[in-house]
């Protein structure tokens, strides 16, 4: 697992259409590191109270703060701001399209600190950039497997390379599901508890058949066939028919495998020639979309079966 | 020809860096060469590249490393066949993805 660093500048970058930023001084602070993935207004640190200031988070000036810097003297603004700027702040961010006065442009740019105008109010600035840093500070990995999308369940397909993976996720994508990354699998942890499943960019919309070659799954099976991220519900790993000694025969406990610490779903299906995987995968979500739903068919027949047993009372 | 490997023996592992020296870098017809050899092998094979590890018989995985000319990339390989899996693909990455 990655622990995300962000600097300054790809949070800028990443962000552009989204909150629409534009630098304005401090060019040279762009490679500093974001080490609190959260938005301060410093307000207080302003009137000179720093005892207990965040500055390690990124800092918004809306109208309030604006309108109190206006109203300082220049002495006071110099004070100020030299205190302000000793701090390793990641950046400042003046929403509302407002203009930094000259005194901060000039204390920006001699400690390298950057600063940015944002044409948004400051409450959905504060907004979109909390929503955007936790997407960019989310843990991240790769798993080897493929992921397809059946009816809401993100089934992530694992096994090795030759084992059927990409004809079983063919045959689903052929059944009207969505191919979500194929052989390569991004995943990211959201909140601390969502598995979000994607493909790399380079190849998105691509799968490889052996035999055929490299296809544009999105070309040849329209727009529906194709979907660029989603939640893993499900893990299932084709192993050899061999390899397996302890298969599940009931359904009734739930195996789960660890991606980014988090416990996902997960059976394991034997492949031999002639079982028609892609179908026992389809089924697989399907029990998957009945359990998260609560039904457990296994736990139910033996509720029936015990019922059933129970000597009669009188 | 085995596709999957049976038995990976984490003592028969090995690896080697290697840099990538066509012009084009690791695109489509390079790593189909390289698949191509990678699958005759019985090991385990993984290519890693800055922080990604891929399955080095994954066409698709090695063109996730969108590798180019002049990037150091390791080729892994655990089980039976591993060094000598090792040692012939680091040859075709050399000598530029040709066959002779």
């Amino acid at each position: 697992m990655k622990s995300a660093k962000v600097t300054v500048e790809r949070f800028y970058m990443e962000t552009a259409s989204d909150i629409g930023l534009r630098l304005t001084a401090g060019a040279g602070g762009l490679k500093r590191m974001i080490r609190e993935p959260t938005v301060n207004r410093p307000g207080l640190a302003l009137t000179g109270f720093t005892k207990y200031f965040a500055s390690n988070r990124v800092q918004v000036l809306g109208a309030a703060e604006a309108t109190y810097l206006k109203a300082l003297t220049i002495e006071q603004r110099a004070l100020r701001y030299s205190e302000l700027f000793d701090y390793r702040i990641p950046c400042f961010v003046f929403s509302r399209n407002l203009k930094p006065d000259p005194q901060f442009i000039k204390a920006a740019e001699s400690s390298d600190i950057p600063v940015f105008r944002c044409p948004l109010i400051t409450m959905n600035f504060i907004n979109r950039a909390t929503l955007a840093m936790d997407d960019l500070f989310a843990p991240s990995g790769k798993e080897q497997g493929s992921m397809v999308d059946i009816l809401g369940i993100g089934v992530l397909i694992k096994g090795e390379s030759g084992i059927g993976k990409s004809e079983c996720v063919l045959a689903l994508v052929e059944r009207g599901y969505s191919l979500v990354a194929d052989d390569v699998t991004q995943v990211k942890l959201l909140d601390g508890r969502e598995i979000i499943g994607t493909s790399p960019d380079i190849t998105r919309n691509h799968m490889e058949v052996r035999g055929i070659g490299i296809i544009n799954v999105a070309a040849m099976f329209g727009v529906k066939s194709i979907r660029t991220e989603k939640r893993v519900n499900l893990v299932v790993s084709l192993t050899d028919w061999d390899g397996v000694a302890n298969i599940n025969r009931l359904g009734m406990e739930e195996e789960t495998i660890d991606i980014l610490g988090v416990p996902v779903p997960h059976i394991t299906i034997p492949v031999r020639p002639g079982r028609d995987i892609a179908r026992l995968v389809e089924v697989a979500a399907f029990h998957t979309k009945l359990q998260l739903a609560g039904h457990n068919a296994a736990r139910e027949l033996d509720e029936r079966l015990k019922a059933r047993m129970r000597p009669p009372t009188d | 020809m085995s596709l999957v490997s049976k038995n990976p023996d984490p003592s028969q592992a090995t690896s080697r860096e290697v840099t990538i020296a066509n012009e084009a870098g690791l695109h489509a017809r390079p790593a189909s060469v390289f698949v191509r050899m990678s699958c005759q092998f019985d090991c385990e094979i993984w290519v890693c590249c800055n922080d990604d590890k891929v399955n080095g018989k994954s066409i698709i995985g090695l063109l996730t490393l969108a590798a180019s000319k002049g990037t150091r990339v390791v080729i892994e390989a655990e089980g039976s066949d591993a060094q000598d899996a090792v040692e012939k693909l680091a040859v075709l990455v050399e000598k530029q993805f040709k066959i002779d």
